[in-house]
């Protein structure tokens, strides 16, 4: 056997190959004791092909698999099956078996042929349902419980197997978010508290990042990151990854990094004809009205610059996440000489402008005022104001204010879709920054 | 195929072991009684009469006969035709229905299929084959009675091998199986056709063979039958926990610890030898192996430790009564048991069939 | 503790299988006054003049019958009685003639009723009609009832066939009346058969049919009795080279060689208007010029006395009209 400080699974330099595909290649892997490991990865990185090689379902064509210090492929199956224990990701049984012989069949492994079962075994598996909340449901059938019970019943099994190491395969794929929890948590408290080494092939990176811990990334069968959550967890990850461009946030009540997907990387929209190219667009809004605009022309591919807006402003948070140049004034105050200096600048060095329809009062009533002074420089589009609505605080100049936008040739946008459509058909500017 | 359980409730059929006593002991009374019965009336008391004197050596009833109209033969005559060749019958019957249903069992086990049926893999035309070998080509007249079963039982094997070997393979799934089975009776059957061309006399014995006889009218034979099923049987049965298991799935039960290949190559195996045991000197019965684990799953559970020695109790009376009613329905004329089972196991398989489609839930296959 | 269990149990499936088969490679010896080889190449003891015997197929009664032993038939086979029982093998003409009775049954078809066969308590059985070799051999073995099988291959073996019977039922006399019988009408088929070549007279075609259906007609090929007897009543049978031996010829092949004499099988249901339904039989010219007959079926089946002394003379005359053998 080995001692307590040698890896309970180790992968030496494993390949394995499904004719011309190679599912997994050169993958080196040490689990200590009482890990609980997130394996994650996209669809068709070698999550599956690595479980199934830890649980001796094929033999690597090169490198060797470990399982507690021997070659799990020298194994017998039973002695494979006490020490580790395997929650498949969807199991469908044919009979209704009542819960309690399902967990039951857990302890196979321990018993001897033609043994039936004694009392340490009906304890065990007692014991198992206990540790998942199913005590109470021993006498139904699997057929009968829901989905999320059936996944415990499974992992109870797999507990009743009082193996050593137990893997996971998409465990959460099926349940609702409740269930996802739950089963997560009673698995970190075994690997925690009973020191069973836990390997979960998880797709949920944020339920990954919260219940293990260590993660190790797989991609086209590599291994291409391994570490704590943190230190794994990074923006850059997820879009060479999977492709994905997101925010990276912490959660506060946990301390655990957390992923904010936003949308796929695609390749940034070039060429003649389109008048993206040079500059941003300027969204002038505030009070959460220009956030719809700001992540519309940030999808579609523009760079965006807001203001002013006042700093607790929801827009704010919007610009921020879309990592768009901001002038931002103290809450409540009204636009001051400074901020108006950063949003001239800011306006200046747009290529269009478009005013969403925020509420105007004295405090920024000068975003209108500054951006009549662009009037005949650059496209103005303002968003039309949903009609019935008080918007004007400012005494009727707001109002009048663009009144003379529209008369001096600013367009008018119903929503999102004009306003994209109408900058697309707008020749190409001018070299303007 | 669905799933084979009645519509799920809360609290699903347990087990309960103490089914198989009883049908035990209705089997034992069966035993005891069918012997009245038979093509030649004799009455039920001098039937008991003659029963208990062989059994007892001779020391009960030194003149089982008395009272009775004895035919031309003479007491001897009757004693041969109850002791000899009813009681013989009947045990052929037990042995025969006991292998069925406990390889019927096995494989609805094997395949996960509620419809596997030891025939499925094509031993019955394997050992049709063998056994119209011997006829058509007039193989050892004279020891014919032994060549015959001897040729079946090798025909069914030599057909189920070629199974297991497909089942060792790296095509070795459920699927793969299932169609070699298929492919392979054709191919048989094909190859029978074309031999009994050439000899209508031989068809007439083969025909024979096919509709499935009961008559062995040799201790000799049941013997050999009985032994083999026994043993193969006794050794299937031991299997049930594994067969649980393997309903999971093949890789959750080798996750377990069952070594999922080897146990269903060894169950096959098993199941071949015990059905070509059957076959062979009974020619092919169907229905017995289908009906009985059925059977037995509704009155006392659906585990394996109960299912297969139960579908062995309930295989071995299904065929006893099924010789029983022919003879009541058919007084002085003696059927090819094999029309009797299909007649009742039909119907049966039809009512399987509605209340798969009744209650089948979880549809995946 | 399991382990004890299953091993006794199959310790004593071992010692059950081994004891039968013991018991089966060493079969009881049979004792009596006399050792016979039958047609099958067995050697069977059989008592002499046994006075009950069972007889299996109409073949051999007919022989019994003929050496005046039916006296000592107590059974004869039947198909099950509530399908069919004696009419099914025998025709009327013969359960009349033969005297039997359905209490005579002994059910041979669709299965081997062995109880039936016992309760007649027989100490002989003469078979022709066997539905199994291997059942037969049990019923010598285990019931230690010699049988004797009646399986003639050629129509000489017909004649054979009597000569053992005369033996067995000791009416010597008797026995070489009928063998001596039986070999002057086949003698005297062979030698006119020689005239007939030496004249370089051909033989007509002729067509045995038994039966007939929409597609074509059942007749002889090469092999059967059925041929056989063409071929010694000097015609030319027109299935002579048919691969099978009961093949059917489609309409239009019969119709291609319209064969100079058709003879078709009566009996058990099945006459003329059988034949006049099947195809071309109005474009035949045999019909159509009265050059078709009927005859017993069983005269063509049947290897038996009757077969010889009966059936072969009537298809001589009707092949050969106004010829005298």
């Amino acid at each position: 056997m080995i001692g307590p400080r040698d890896p309970v699974l180790r992968f030496r330099a494993v390949t394995v190959r499904f004719g011309e595909r190679t599912a997994l290649q050169d993958v080196n892997l040490d689990v200590p004791r009482g890990q609980f490991v997130a394996l994650t990865g996209p669809n068709g990185s070698g999550k599956t092909t690595l479980l199934r090689a830890a649980l001796g379902f094929l033999a690597p064509d090169t490198g060797s698999v470990e399982l507690f210090g021997s070659e799990v492929r020298s194994l017998s199956v039973a002695e494979r099956a006490r020490r580790v224990a395997w929650v498949p990701q969807e199991e469908s049984p044919r009979e209704d078996v009542p819960l309690l012989d399902y967990v039951l069949y857990g302890r196979y492994a321990h018993l001897g042929w033609l043994e039936g079962e004694r009392a340490r075994d009906r304890e065990a598996a007692v014991r198992a349902l206990k540790a998942v909340g199913l005590e109470d449901r021993a006498g139904d059938g699997i057929l009968s419980v829901s989905g999320g019970e059936k996944q415990r019943a499974v992992l109870a099994r797999a507990l009743a197997q009082e193996a050593p190491l137990i893997l996971l395969d998409e465990p959460t794929s099926h349940l609702d978010i409740a269930h996802q929890l739950d089963l997560l948590s009673r698995v970190r408290e075994l690997s925690g508290e009973r020191g069973v080494t836990v390997v979960a092939a998880l797709h949920d990176l944020n339920l990954a990042a919260r219940f293990s811990d260590r993660i190790v990334v797989l991609s086209r069968g590599r291994r291409v990151a391994d570490g704590v959550p943190s230190d794994v967890l990074s923006e850059e990850l997820l879009a060479r990854v999977w492709g994905v461009v997101a925010d990276l946030r912490r959660d506060p009540r946990t301390g655990a990094p957390y992923l904010l997907p936003h949308h796929l990387v695609r390749p940034s929209p070039s060429g003649p004809g389109t008048f993206l190219g040079k500059g941003p667009v300027h969204v002038v809004g505030g009070g959460g009205s220009g956030a719809p605009f700001l992540r519309a022309l940030s999808e579609a591919g523009y760079r965006v610059t807001t203001g002013a807006l006042h700093l607790l402003d929801s827009d704010l948070e919007t610009a921020e996440s879309l990592g768009a140049l901001t002038a931002v004034e103290v809450p409540f105050a009204p636009i001051g000489d400074e901020v108006r200096e950063r949003l001239r600048v800011l306006l200046e060095a747009a290529t269009a402008i478009v005013v969403a329809p925020f509420p105007v009062g004295p405090s920024n009533l000068p975003n209108l005022e500054e951006v009549r002074r662009m009037l005949g420089q650059v496209p103005i589009l303002l968003v039309r104001r949903p009609p019935g609505e008080e918007w004007d605080f400012a005494g009727g100049r707001a109002r009048a204010l663009e009144e003379e936008l529209r008369q001096g040739g600013a367009r008018s946008v119903a929503g999102v879709t004009e306003m994209l459509a109408t900058l697309a058909a707008e020749p190409v500017a001018a070299s303007s920054q | 195929m669905g799933a084979v359980a009645p519509a799920p409730t809360g609290k699903p059929l347990g087990r309960r072991p103490w089914v198989l006593g009883l049908l035990l002991a209705v089997l034992a009374v069966g035993v005891f009684f069918s012997p009245i019965l038979g093509t030649v009336t004799i009455s039920p008391d001098t039937v008991l009469r003659i029963l208990l004197h062989q059994v007892s050596g001779g020391a009960l009833f030194s003149e089982p006969c008395a009272g009775s109209s004895v035919p031309a033969s003479g007491c001897a005559g009757l004693i041969e035709i109850v002791w000899d060749a009813r009681l013989s019958e009947i045990m052929l019957a037990v042995v025969v229905g006991a292998g069925l249903g406990i390889s019927g069992g096995t494989l609805q086990g094997v395949f996960r299929n509620p419809l596997a049926d030891p025939f499925l893999l094509g031993i019955s035309s394997g050992g049709t084959l063998g056994a119209a070998v011997v006829v058509v080509f007039r193989i050892g007249v004279a020891e014919q009675n032994l060549l015959l079963p001897l040729f079946a039982f090798v025909g069914a094997i030599g057909t189920g091998a070629v199974i297991l070997v497909a089942a060792r393979s790296r095509f070795g799934s459920v699927e793969t199986l299932l169609l070699t089975g298929v492919a392979l009776s054709s191919f048989l059957s094909a190859i029978l056709s074309l031999l009994l061309l050439y000899s209508p006399t031989g068809s007439l014995q083969v025909d024979f063979w096919l509709l499935g006889n009961l008559g062995s009218l040799d201790w000799t034979q049941d013997g050999i039958a009985f032994g083999v099923v026994l043993i193969a049987g006794t050794l299937l049965a031991t299997y049930g926990r594994e067969l649980n298991l393997l309903q999971l799935g093949p890789d959750v039960a080798q996750s377990l610890g069952v070594d999922s290949r080897k146990v269903r190559i060894r169950l096959l195996l098993l199941a071949s030898i015990t059905t070509a045991a059957a076959v062979a000197f009974t020619g092919i019965i169907g229905f017995v192996g289908l009906v009985s684990p059925h059977v037995v799953r509704r009155v006392a559970g659906s585990d394996y430790r109960l299912v297969l020695p139960g579908a062995a109790l309930v295989g071995a009376g299904f065929l006893l009564a099924a010789r029983d009613l022919s003879l009541v329905a058919f007084p002085g004329t003696l059927l090819p048991i094999g029309i009797f089972t299909s007649f009742a196991g039909a119907p049966f398989f039809a009512y399987l069939l509605f209340r798969r489609r009744q209650f089948s839930t979880m549809g995946a296959p | 503790m399991a382990w004890f269990a299953v091993g006794v149990i199959v310790l004593a499936g071992l010692s059950v299988v081994g004891v039968a088969t013991y018991y089966a490679v060493r079969p009881g010896s049979p004792s009596g006054p006399l050792t016979i080889t039958d047609d099958l190449g067995r050697q069977v003891t059989v008592p002499l003049d046994p006075a009950r015997v069972v007889v299996l197929g109409p073949s051999v009664m007919d022989s019994m019958y003929r050496l005046g032993l039916r006296s000592h038939v107590v059974g004869v086979d039947c198909y099950a009685p509530d399908l069919g029982g004696l009419s099914s093998d025998y025709s009327s003409d013969q359960v009349a003639l033969w005297n039997l009775s359905s209490s005579m049954c002994v059910q041979t078809g669709p299965t081997f009723d062995v109880e039936e066969l016992l309760a007649l308590g027989p100490q002989l059985v003469l078979a022709a009609t066997i539905v199994s070799v291997a059942a037969v051999e049990q019923i010598t073995q285990t019931y230690h009832i010699p049988v004797v099988m009646l399986q003639p291959a050629t129509l000489t073996g017909v004649v054979l066939d009597d000569q053992l019977l005369g033996e067995i039922f000791e009416v010597p006399a008797v026995s070489l009346s009928l063998t001596n019988a039986l070999q002057l009408a086949l003698s005297q088929a062979a030698s006119f058969q020689d005239n007939l070549t030496a004249n370089g007279t051909p033989f007509p075609t002729v067509l045995v049919t038994y039966s007939a259906d929409g597609n074509g007609y059942w007749t002889f090929g090469p092999g059967t009795f059925g041929q056989s007897l063409v071929e010694l009543a000097s015609g030319a049978s027109i299935s002579a080279n048919a691969t099978l031996s009961y093949p059917e010829l489609p309409g239009e092949q019969v119709l291609a060689s319209d064969p100079q004499y058709v003879v078709y099988g009566t009996g058990f249901g099945i006459n003329e208007t059988t034949y006049a339904a099947g195809p071309f039989w109005s474009q035949l010219t045999a019909p159509q010029d009265g050059r078709a007959f009927g005859m017993d079926s069983n005269y063509f089946t049947e290897p038996d006395p009757t077969m010889i002394l009966v059936g072969l003379p009537q298809l001589i005359a009707i092949i050969h009209p106004g010829v005298s053998a």
